[in-house]
């Protein structure tokens, strides 16, 4: 079975599914059976699908409208 | 007065000793580049091989190549040095002003007036080199090694001259005044459109000289290169008859290309593309969009910026350094200190701006190499070429279709905003009004993602939407509106970054980012989004990702936030592939240790 280094190394390229075949089968398998290196995957996962899910960084549309006003605006005034 | 800053080195700099002990002062050349000792070293390393090692010609001779070739591109501070060199080495002021008058009447032999006249094609009128120019000299009793050996010896006298002429140093002696009826440079200033045509093919297989086989197992340089392009490129192999040459050559464009610690690299690959095909060199525009590609930059971006950059999708700031790099390369003698002046305005560093001079000459010199020693075309060539059709620079395509809004017939299909891109184009403000209201969340993410701060990102918002405004009439539909619109957004915000000298975040840099290793090995809850409320699960998230360091926050906020691909962000930013990973995991492992106390099974409801 390989170690957690040698899972660690390839570890970011499983998050991103950018893995043959092959290597992924080596990574389940430890994952299946190394504690530490499951619970790693497994909240890493979570981090990134609460990072995904959670909306960050909207613009409340009352600051969006303003900035758009200020900009048609300034383009209203460029043409006439 | 040079025309950038200079700064004192330490006594013991390697190259100023080894200058002071051979020539008794260190040249003002070097000393103007002071601000960036890995040129000089790089320059000096590549001088020492072509000019004093090579066995196929005299030192005298190879000074007497410089000389002429500083002359005919006006360049009055290397034909004062070479002139010095030449009488130190014994000849006379009487010959030397003899080879600056009219190298055909002063007494030379034939073979080495041919030699000579060839030196000199390749330098001013490249375009029209070809194998009968070296079976001229081969006819004269010059071997494969003399060959290489010539055409190294004007590859860096170009190099030289297009550094002396961005730089300006003071020359070291009585400056000697060309003759006044001299004209200028036959240089003509090719147009980039014509360059489709250029001389890509010639029915080869081989250079024009002999080589020998360089394992990339046991000749390091080789390895570098196989790294860098997956091969060993025909214009590397070319040079295989010296080693000693390719092995400084290759610190040289370590020092000038690969270091990313002033200019990045994609703006570096950007000055080599403009300036190759602007000496309209289809081999090495396609060697460098080839590597532009590798940095996530679409075949069509590529293809722009060797047509006409001023149609990509550069920043204002880096289309003057283009514009800087290529007048450079085609008019050298005109560049004056307004041009220095101009780009300092658009707040490049002096260092910056010798790395584009350092750049552009490299980038002339690999070019004489690879016309000089006929090193056949091994790299896809940007699709533009494929299909043998000369790009119009975009406004002019579009006068020639009558009016504005005319768009490609594949965008319509595909792109749910052709229709209002269409009338925003034509100039109908309302239609522009709603396709940035479509997109004002991803361009405000864009530029969060960069910036970091909600005020200045707000700010920058109301530039990047004025500015796609201004552009809007450029767009050509190869890309969706909102990928081209977010790289305006982007392009806005990273110029902001520069303007504040914050480049600290986007350099590649090694950062070990191997020895980070996750500290936090407690489970998370089964369904952690379920722990907190919504609201405060974002408030966490935004906290967490404002507080990381801001090379982590930006590679994390364009791939999670924004979903962009990998490659994509690599792009963006100016990094590699793999660099760009490795700072992806980081970040998101620094953001999940920042996130776990409120997820943990030991978590409550803890305080935010």
């Amino acid at each position: 079975m390989i170690t957690c280094d040698e899972f660690f190394a390839e570890f970011g390229d499983y998050l991103e599914s950018q893995i043959s075949p092959e290597v992924r089968q080596e990574l389940e398998q430890h994952l299946s059976q190394c504690r530490a290196c499951h619970v790693l995957y497994d909240s890493t996962l979570k981090t990134l699908k609460i990072v995904t899910d959670s909306s960050s960084f909207e613009l409340p549309a009352s600051v969006t409208d303003r900035i758009i006003d200020r900009v048609m605006a300034k383009l209203r005034k460029g043409q006439s | 007065m040079a025309f950038l800053r200079e700064v004192r080195l330490d006594d013991q700099f390697g190259p100023f000793v080894a200058y002071r002990a051979n020539y008794g002062f260190v040249p003002n050349f070097f000393r103007a580049q002071a601000l960036l000792p890995r040129l000089i070293e790089a320059q000096a390393a590549l001088e020492g091989v072509i000019l004093m090692e090579g066995k196929a010609f005299s030192r005298i001779q190879k000074q007497k190549i410089h000389l002429v070739i500083a002359a005919a591109l006006q360049d009055t501070y290397w034909v004062t040095a070479r002139i010095a060199t030449l009488q130190s080495l014994g000849v006379s002021r009487f010959q030397v002003s003899q080879l600056l008058e009219n190298l055909h009447q002063a007494g030379l032999s034939t073979a080495e007036v041919a030699l000579l006249d060839f030196c000199l094609k390749l330098s001013l009128d490249w375009q029209t080199v070809g194998l009968e120019d070296i079976e001229k000299l081969r006819s004269h009793q010059f071997d494969d090694f003399a060959i290489l050996e010539a055409v190294l010896t004007c590859a860096l006298a170009r190099f030289f001259s297009v550094l002396s002429a961005g730089l300006r140093p003071e020359p070291d002696f009585e400056p000697y005044k060309l003759s006044a009826g001299r004209s200028a440079p036959a240089t003509k200033v090719p147009d980039r459109r014509s360059f489709a045509h250029g001389p890509h093919q010639h029915g080869r297989k081989d250079p024009y000289i002999r080589t020998v086989y360089l394992s990339p197992k046991t000749f390091a340089p080789f390895a570098g290169v196989l790294k860098t392009h997956g091969f060993i490129p025909n214009v590397y192999r070319a040079q295989s008859l010296r080693p000693d040459v390719l092995e400084a050559a290759s610190s040289s464009v370590r020092a000038i290309l690969i270091t990313a610690d002033v200019l990045s690299r994609i703006q570096k690959e950007c000055i080599f593309v403009a300036v190759s095909a602007a000496i309209l060199n289809s081999y090495c525009v396609a060697a460098h969009c080839n590597l532009l590609r590798g940095f996530g930059l679409s075949p069509e971006e590529g293809d722009q910026i060797a047509f006409d950059h001023h149609q990509s999708n550069l920043s204002k700031a880096d289309k003057s350094l283009l514009d800087f790099a290529l007048k450079l390369a085609v008019r050298p003698s005109e560049v004056c200190r307004e041009d220095i002046d101009g780009l300092r305005a658009l707040s490049f560093t002096d260092e910056q701006i010798l790395e584009c001079v350092a750049l552009t000459a490299l980038s002339n010199y690999v070019n004489m190499l690879q016309i000089g020693l006929g090193a056949e075309p091994d790299f896809e060539l940007p699709r533009g070429y494929e299909q043998n059709k000369v790009h119009l620079p975009e406004a002019e395509a579009r006068h020639t279709k009558e009016g504005l809004g005319v768009l490609p017939s594949a965008m319509a299909a595909e792109d749910p905003d052709a229709g209002l891109v269409a009338r925003a184009q034509a100039g109908e403000l309302g239609a522009f009004e709603e396709l940035i209201r479509r997109h004002s969340s991803s361009v405000y993410r864009a530029l969060m993602a960069i910036l970091g701060n909600p005020e200045e990102s707000q700010d920058a918002m109301q530039d990047a939407l004025l500015s796609a405004f201004k552009h809007i009439g450029g767009f050509q539909g190869r890309a969706k509106f909102s990928t081209w619109l977010i790289s305006i957004a982007r392009n806005t915000a990273l110029q902001r970054l520069r303007d504040r000298k914050d480049t600290e975040s986007l350099d590649e840099g090694v950062e070990g980012e191997e020895e980070f290793r996750p500290r936090q090995i407690r489970a998370w809850q089964d369904d952690p989004e379920q722990i907190h409320s919504k609201s405060e699960t974002k408030k966490l998230v935004e906290k967490s990702i404002l507080g990381l360091p801001s090379k982590y926050r930006i590679v994390v906020m364009l791939r999670d936030i924004e979903q962009l691909s990998t490659e994509e962000v690599a792009r963006q930013l100016g990094l590699t592939v793999p660099a760009l990973k490795a700072r992806l995991l980081r970040g998101r492992l620094m953001l999940r240790e920042s996130l776990a106390p409120h997820f943990t099974t030991a978590a409550g409801k803890a305080a935010i």
